[in-house]
């Protein structure tokens, strides 16, 4: 229901952390249709070419300046996800993605206030990195 | 003699905004040129920072209000109860937030809360002196699914009774009143796999004037025929999420009427031809004016998350036919 907001379409790339690649990013709209506090998000994988990330490696942020990890985020109340605002994903991963051409599927699952299961949106994508 | 008047849900342009082709000033003007005299909205979904907005973003709002000569009749609250994932919020948290929930509308210029259906009952009293003194009523929202049968509700309903003060009522959704099973929800869910018999069985039950929310109470579950309707594991998966489409009669909320604060006219698809698809809005417009009916009626469009893949999003146009097809049916029917 949700999985056009997911994934935001030529925001996936490698980032660099004190000169040297530490990983990849993308960046996601909400699944929902309103703004969140960050403890609200469920959870979020990364597959790519069919292998999942693993949930220590992934770092959130509404800012990118503080970043968090999905255990810490479960007690991050004070920082809203906005609606319409995206949110920044990193997956630590010395080197990053290796260049060419990659299918990246990502998914994201926030808790909602009154349907009881979370409101889960998924979306691969064909990514190039350079 | 009735005095209603049309509003629109902004949430119903909620993916212009979300990708950004419509701002909030935008919005505003877009709803005031097709005649709408009032907003309700989402502070969580188009103001940064709720429930704790900032000076500047208040004065923005209500300048945009101004400028367009528009009512901010409604804020949408909900509760987040699951805030934590290894908890529930305990009964003072809930209440907390909501405090800062009715602070907020008061600095927004808005009279109206509507709490999400669901919301506990416990929550009355202890609002009832901060809704006075910011003179914020607090309204539960009888939705589809959610409804007069549910034990929330009912439970909610027997408080505001008990408590009987102004200051807290009902919001109506009007998807409790569909007389057929939405035809962009068929479309939709039939695209991402579920089997036409499923719809076929729906559409049955409205036919013999019933729905699948009472066939499931009825049946305690799934009947006979709905399981032989149901063809695979993705059917019985989503077929339950199809009961959020009643079909009571207009005369449900006689007996809520001094109660009711307001309204959602749910709608997913305002055909060419004028009328809702799956809900007779012309004649609920007109028992409302029987029953002397003073206030809004919001435009709640929902067919946007029906939108198949590859297809334009309708919501700027399904607004637009909301607004042409009631404001007419009102100057018929309220002169």
């Amino acid at each position: 229901m949700f999985d056009n907001n997911v994934f935001i379409e030529g925001s996936c790339k490698n980032f660099s952390e004190d000169g040297k690649v530490s990983g990849y990013e993308m960046t996601t709209n909400i699944t929902y249709y309103r703004g969140i506090p960050l403890s609200m998000v469920e959870y979020i994988h990364v597959d790519v070419d069919g292998e999942r990330a693993s949930d220590e490696d992934i770092r959130i942020s509404v800012d990118q300046n503080d970043w968090f990890s999905m255990k810490e985020a479960e007690t991050v109340t004070t920082y809203k996800w906005e609606y319409g605002d995206p949110l920044y994903i990193r997956v630590l991963k010395d080197g990053g993605l290796s260049k060419g051409q990659h299918k990246v599927a990502l998914t994201v699952a926030t808790r909602t206030a009154y349907i009881p299961v979370p409101l889960e949106g998924i979306k691969e994508r064909e990514v190039v990195i350079d | 003699m009735s005095k209603i008047k049309m509003a629109v849900s902004l949430y119903s342009l909620q993916d212009e905004y979300l990708n950004h082709r419509m701002n909030l000033s935008e919005i505003m003007s877009y709803v005031k040129e097709n005649g709408a005299e009032g907003i309700e909205i989402l502070p969580d979904q188009m103001l940064k920072g709720a429930p704790h907005v900032s000076d500047e973003t208040v004065s923005e709002f209500k300048s945009l209000l101004t400028k367009n000569d528009l009512k901010p009749v409604c804020a949408d609250v909900f509760l987040n109860t699951n805030l934590y994932k290894n908890r529930s919020l305990t009964r003072k948290e809930s209440i907390d937030l909501l405090i800062e929930e009715i602070k907020q509308a008061n600095s927004l210029g808005i009279h109206l809360i509507r709490l999400v259906s669901m919301v506990p009952y416990w929550v009355i009293r202890p609002l009832i002196p901060y809704c006075e003194q910011y003179d914020v009523t607090i309204a539960l929202e009888v939705h589809a699914g959610m409804a007069f049968d549910i034990p929330q509700t009912r439970e909610f309903i027997e408080e505001m009774k008990k408590v009987n003060s102004p200051y807290v009522g009902l919001v109506i959704d009007t998807g409790i009143f569909c007389r057929r099973l939405p035809r962009v929800v068929r479309a939709y869910e039939g695209s991402i796999g579920t089997s036409e018999s499923v719809f076929d069985y729906i559409d049955e039950l409205f036919k013999n004037g019933t729905d699948l929310h009472q066939d499931l109470i009825k049946n305690n579950g799934f009947s006979e025929g709905f399981k032989a309707a149901m063809k695979s594991e993705h059917d019985k998966m989503s077929a339950p999420l199809l009961d959020g489409y009643e079909n009571y009669d207009y005369s449900v909320l006689d007996e809520y009427l001094p109660y009711i604060k307001h309204f959602h006219f749910k709608m997913w698809e305002m055909t060419q031809e004028g009328p809702e698809f799956s809900i007779d809005f012309k004649g609920l417009l007109q028992y409302l004016h029987e029953k002397d009916y003073d206030g809004y009626v919001a435009c709640e469009y929902e067919g946007n998350r029906f939108t198949l893949a590859g297809q334009p999003m309708q919501e700027k146009q399904q607004v637009k036919m909301f607004l042409n097809y009631i404001g007419g049916c009102l100057k018929e029917i309220q002169g």
